[in-house]
This record gives C-alpha cells, sequence and structure tokens, in this order.
C-alpha cells in the first residue's frame, strides 16, 4: 500500500464526512490512496497546507487566492467539480423590482453574504464598482451595503448568510441581496414561488473551488490521484452518490483563468492574505 | 401568495442535516395547502423526501429515504412469488396451524377458473413462482387441473403433508408436470414423536412414505419444518436426517413457528415485521401466507386485477419501510 495523500476539507456540514469516507473508499486499493482530515475554518485550512500537515486542500476560490499569495504564486491547482468552472453570483430582489440591472441600485440597500464569501459579499462589492458603483454601510456610497456575517470562516459554504441577505429583502430590511448560483439553485431560483424574487443582475462566470496543492508535492504521487479523480463517473452507482452529495458530475482540470475577477477583487478591497 | 421565509427555511434546515436526516417547518394556517404543495416541490426539485405534515408542520427527509426493495434478496421482493391458499380443508388438524385448517374447517376452495386467471395474471404482472397451499390441495378433486393451469405459466410449489398419495390422489400426482413442479412437504422431525404430536398419530411415518413415493415418481421434492424458535440450535440431527431421505441441503426449510391461527406460542408477526409475501385466497389478497385468515393483514377483498393488489402491496411496503425510518429518526432515547 502507497503512502495515503492526505486531503484537507472544511466540515461546514455534516455530509463532509461521508463524502470524504466515500472519496476514501474510491481511491482504496488504487495507485493513489488518500485519507482526509477535516478542519473548522478555511484560514485553519490553508495554514496547514503550508505548514505540510496535508498534502492538498480542498480549497474555495478565496482560500486559493490566499494560498497563492501566501505562496507566492508556487502553489498549484490540481483539479475542481465541472460546476466550479461556472459559478456565478446572482443579485436579486423581490418580484416587480424593476432595479433593470446594477446601476438600479443606486440609492438602494444590498443585503451581502459573509464577508469571507466571494460570491455574496467580495465579488458583488467588485461587480458595483466595475458599474462604477461605491457602495458602504450606513448610507455611505452609491449602494448601501447591509453586511451579514453569519458564517464566517466557511468562505459562505453553509449559504447560512445568503439565506438571511434573502431573508432581508422579504423583510424589506435590504431593497437587493448578492448570492451564489448554488443558493439560488437550491431556493428553486423563481421558478418555484413565482411572485417572491425575481433576478435583475446576473455575473460573469468564474471559478470556484479547486484541490490546491504546494510544489513540493512530488508529482508522481500526484498525477495518479488527479487521474484516478477524473475517472469518477456520474454514471456508476458506486460513484454517483458522492458526486451528487458533492455537487458535480464530473471532475475537470482547473480552469485558472476564471480566477482573475476575485484576484482583481481582493486586491481591491485590501482584503488580507489571512483571516 | 406562500410565505418565501418557507423555502429559506427548509434550505437551511436541511442543508445542515447529514443525509438521511429529518428535520420540521411549520406551515402557516391560511395557505396550508398551497405551502404542502410547495414543500413537496421544493422536495421533489431537490432530491429531498417530504415525509409527511401533521398538525402543520412538515417533516422533510435530507435526501430520498433508501429503496426498501433494493434491500431485499431478488425472490423476497413483493411480487415475485404469489401464494394461493387452494383450500383450508385438511385431513389433519396441526395444534399450530396459522390458518386453522382442519378436517371440520371449511373449504373455501379458490377454484380452478380462478386460479388458471390468477396463473395468467401472475406471470403478466412479473410474478416468477406460484405457490400453492392449503388446508391440504390434495383434497381437491380436480388438483391436477388446477396444478397444470399454474405449471403453464410459471415454475410452481405445491404443499402437501403427503399422506394421501393413493389411488386417484396417487393418479393425480403422476399426471403433473416434473420439471415445472416441486413438491413441497411438511415434515418437523427426524423421528415421529415431535411431528407427531403436533400433527396426529402416524402422521410423521405417512408423510415420509409420502416423500419416498413422490421421489420415487421423479418430483423434485422440498421438506419444510415449522419449529419453535428454542429448536433451532439443535437441527443437525434433522438435517442429517433429511439427507438420508436424499433431500438436497438447499431444499430443507427450517421456519420458526408463528403465534397466529390455532397455535398458542409463536412469533408475533406484524405488517410491520414481515416482509410481505401477497397471498390469495377465497375471501381475499392477504399480506403474507402465515396470517392469511385473519383480517389484520387483509389486503383486498379484490382478487382481480391482481396486478392491482401486488401494486397496493408493494405501496404499503414502502410506506411502512418509511415510516419506520421515520419514527427511528424521531426517538433517540440518548
Amino acid at each position: 500500500m502507497s503512502t495515503p495523500l492526505i486531503i484537507g476539507s472544511v466540515a461546514y456540514t455534516p455530509n463532509v464526512v461521508t463524502i470524504w469516507e466515500g472519496m476514501r473508499d474510491y481511491f482504496a486499493g488504487g495507485p493513489a490512496e488518500m485519507d482526509f482530515v477535516l478542519y473548522s475554518n478555511y484560514g485553519r485550512q490553508v495554514d496547514a497546507l503550508l505548514a505540510g500537515h496535508i498534502d492538498i486542500a480542498w480549497n474555495t476560490n478565496l482560500a486559493w487566492v490566499r494560498t497563492v499569495a501566501q505562496t507566492g504564486g508556487e502553489c498549484r491547482a490540481l483539479a475542481q467539480r465541472d460546476t466550479d468552472t461556472v459559478f456565478q453570483t446572482i443579485f436579486v430582489a423581490r418580484a416587480g423590482s424593476a432595479l433593470g440591472g446594477l446601476e438600479g441600485l443606486k440609492g438602494r440597500r444590498l443585503a451581502l453574504g459573509s464577508q469571507d464569501s466571494a460570491q455574496a459579499a467580495i465579488l458583488p462589492v467588485h461587480y458595483l464598482r466595475q458599474a462604477g458603483l461605491t457602495s458602504g454601510g450606513d448610507g455611505g456610497g452609491d449602494v448601501e451595503l447591509l453586511r451579514i456575517n453569519s458564517d464566517v470562516g466557511k468562505h459562505g459554504d453553509t449559504g447560512r448568510s445568503e439565506l438571511d441577505a434573502l431573508r432581508a429583502v422579504v423583510e424589506d430590511r435590504a431593497d437587493a441581496a448578492a448570492l451564489g448560483v448554488n443558493t439560488w439553485e437550491a431556493i428553486g431560483r423563481d421558478e418555484l414561488m413565482p411572485g417572491a424574487f425575481e433576478v435583475f443582475w446576473e455575473s460573469p462566470t468564474y471559478s470556484h473551488c479547486n484541490f490546491t496543492a504546494l510544489p513540493t508535492l512530488d508529482d508522481e504521487r500526484v498525477a495518479p490521484w488527479v487521474a484516478q479523480l477524473l475517472a469518477m463517473d456520474f454514471d456508476n452507482p458506486a460513484h454517483r452518490p458522492i458526486l451528487e452529495m458533492e455537487g458535480l458530475r464530473q471532475w475537470v482540470l482547473p480552469k485558472l483563468d476564471g480566477y482573475a475577477s476575485l484576484f482583481e477583487a481582493v486586491e481591491e478591497q485590501g482584503i488580507s492574505p489571512r483571516w | 401568495m406562500v410565505n418565501p421565509l418557507l423555502v429559506l427555511d427548509l434550505v437551511e434546515r436541511t442543508g445542515a442535516l447529514p443525509v438521511g436526516g429529518t428535520t420540521t417547518v411549520p406551515l402557516g394556517e391560511v395557505a396550508r395547502e398551497h405551502e404542502t404543495e410547495l414543500v413537496a416541490l421544493w422536495c421533489e426539485r431537490n432530491g429531498n423526501e417530504l415525509v409527511g405534515v401533521r398538525d402543520g408542520v412538515a417533516t422533510v427527509r435530507r435526501g430520498r429515504s433508501p429503496d426498501p426493495f433494493a434491500e431485499l434478496a431478488p425472490d423476497q421482493v413483493p411480487g415475485t412469488r404469489l401464494w394461493i391458499y387452494t383450500n383450508f380443508d385438511c385431513n389433519l388438524a396441526c395444534d399450530y396451524c396459522c390458518v386453522r385448517s382442519s378436517p371440520q374447517a371449511a373449504r373455501r376452495a379458490v377454484g380452478a377458473d380462478k386460479v388458471a386467471q390468477l396463473a395468467d395474471e401472475a406471470a403478466d404482472a412479473g410474478v416468477s413462482e406460484l405457490i400453492l397451499t392449503g388446508g391440504e390441495p390434495f383434497l381437491l378433486p380436480d388438483l391436477d387441473d388446477l396444478v397444470a393451469a399454474c405449471t403453464a405459466r410459471l415454475p410452481t410449489t405445491l404443499l402437501t403433508n403427503a399422506m394421501l398419495f393413493r389411488g386417484r390422489r396417487l393418479q393425480m400426482l403422476q399426471r403433473m408436470h416434473r420439471d415445472r413442479l416441486v413438491l413441497q412437504v411438511s415434515l418437523d422431525s427426524a423421528t415421529p414423536e415431535l411431528h407427531d404430536r403436533h400433527r396426529g398419530a402416524r402422521s410423521w411415518e405417512r408423510a415420509v412414505a409420502g416423500i419416498r413415493i413422490a421421489q420415487a415418481e421423479g418430483f423434485r421434492v422440498r421438506v419444510a419444518a415449522t419449529l419453535e424458535p428454542e429448536r433451532f440450535t439443535e437441527l443437525e440431527p434433522f438435517r442429517a436426517f433429511l439427507d438420508t431421505l436424499g433431500i438436497a441441503r438447499g431444499d430443507q426449510v427450517i421456519r420458526a413457528l408463528a403465534h397466529r391461527g390455532v397455535a398458542e406460542s409463536g412469533l408475533e408477526l406484524t405488517l410491520e415485521s414481515l416482509i410481505p409475501e401477497i397471498t390469495v385466497t377465497a375471501d381475499g389478497v392477504y399480506w403474507h401466507p402465515v396470517s392469511a385468515d385473519h383480517d389484520d393483514h387483509l389486503v383486498t377483498r379484490e382478487l382481480f386485477p391482481l396486478r392491482d393488489a401486488i401494486d397496493e402491496v408493494r405501496r404499503r411496503f414502502v410506506e411502512i419501510r418509511a415510516r419506520a425510518d421515520a419514527a427511528a429518526q424521531w426517538f433517540p432515547c440518548a
């Protein structure tokens, strides 16, 4: 038996245990066995990767950007979910608001998710800036921001802060909310509750999570692991439950240009490499 | 309009659950029907399951409940076998008979025409094996016609005490299809004492003789014993005896005594504890052959179309298993 690669992941739901036990079983007996370690937040996980406690980190996009910053760009992304290559931020308001686009937010209040959520906080501010809008709390700027930091440390993985942002819209504490497309899907888009919410702007697609490794990890150990990962098959009944729980149909090689907008946002907003 | 907060609560509460876990969301009083529908639609769309609504509270499971049929051996899947009680009268009056058969029991025969229709509909509905039982089927004067109708459509097993293989009844046996029919004979012990205590004097000797006659006629014989649960630890002498009779180990069926019919003791069986084996009598369709004389296990009085009865049993089985799973989730003691 080869020495297993140790994968780090953040435990944002009890299903993370099921997912990674399933992954460990899938790799068992193959050329690149693996085990896993769970962390309570991404800061701790990135620290562990840099300290060599784990070989590979299952990172959010923000954790990737911070790892790049702390390694001077030496780290590498190994793979990601197909859904990670086409992630989006969705701006929604109450149905009938007719905001018409980001410029419609001028003079209004936008609810954001946790401060470390790329999809629900960091990138939305970036998109406002690209649209020529300034933003801030307590009425500062063109768009007033209502920040809801419900799940800091998890980089928005729980979706809790995005749901709270939507609650703020329903309860008229905000005019609009920014959320990840996965949360928008989870509430049934505007199809399940017609008359509740409407989308007034969708971001371009960008990259979300990836498996991150340091350059010190030997390619002879990484390559067979990545090859076996990419071979997981949605049509295989043994693989499918894990893929469904993790929210993908196919593991793919990383789409690195999809992180450009987040690198820009982090620089613009002066977000520190460590949280 | 329904309250959008309901869906937000659903997403948040199920998101925190492990797969298989359940949570509840309260529904509003004014639009309860619409909100129930919304919860069901949301569950369907997201791969979750609405377990039920009670007293204005919806219970939702993360993920879908496991397929109860997938956990069963292929021959246990309801609708794979069809039992038919051809009649209820019997030449014996066993003291543990689960359906109260005896010489005094009314015949309550299904009849050759209905048996033939059942065989046809069973084959069309995907049943792969017919099992005929009683009472003692060899008391029926037209048993050979009835068996022929079954073997013409599906492999068939005929349960008998094997005590009547002589004269006209032996001739009926000789007319049966040897390749499509298995005879299952009741025999409870390696020596007469125990068997005769439950089934009557000299019944063991005549059953063993009957087994030998059936084998000599070229039939495959299976032996089924009904034992008190405490006797399951002393099976080997009995199996060794059956070996001497030439009964293959795979044809040696040992089952526990059930507290049903005239039995004064035995396993307590309920709809919940039995994997259903669809059973037809003259009186209706029942959950399982062990309870074919008990109204608490009656599924329907309508024998036809048989497929409807099979569908109903499968539907109830799924419902019972889902209810049991949900109860297990709701009732942790520590």
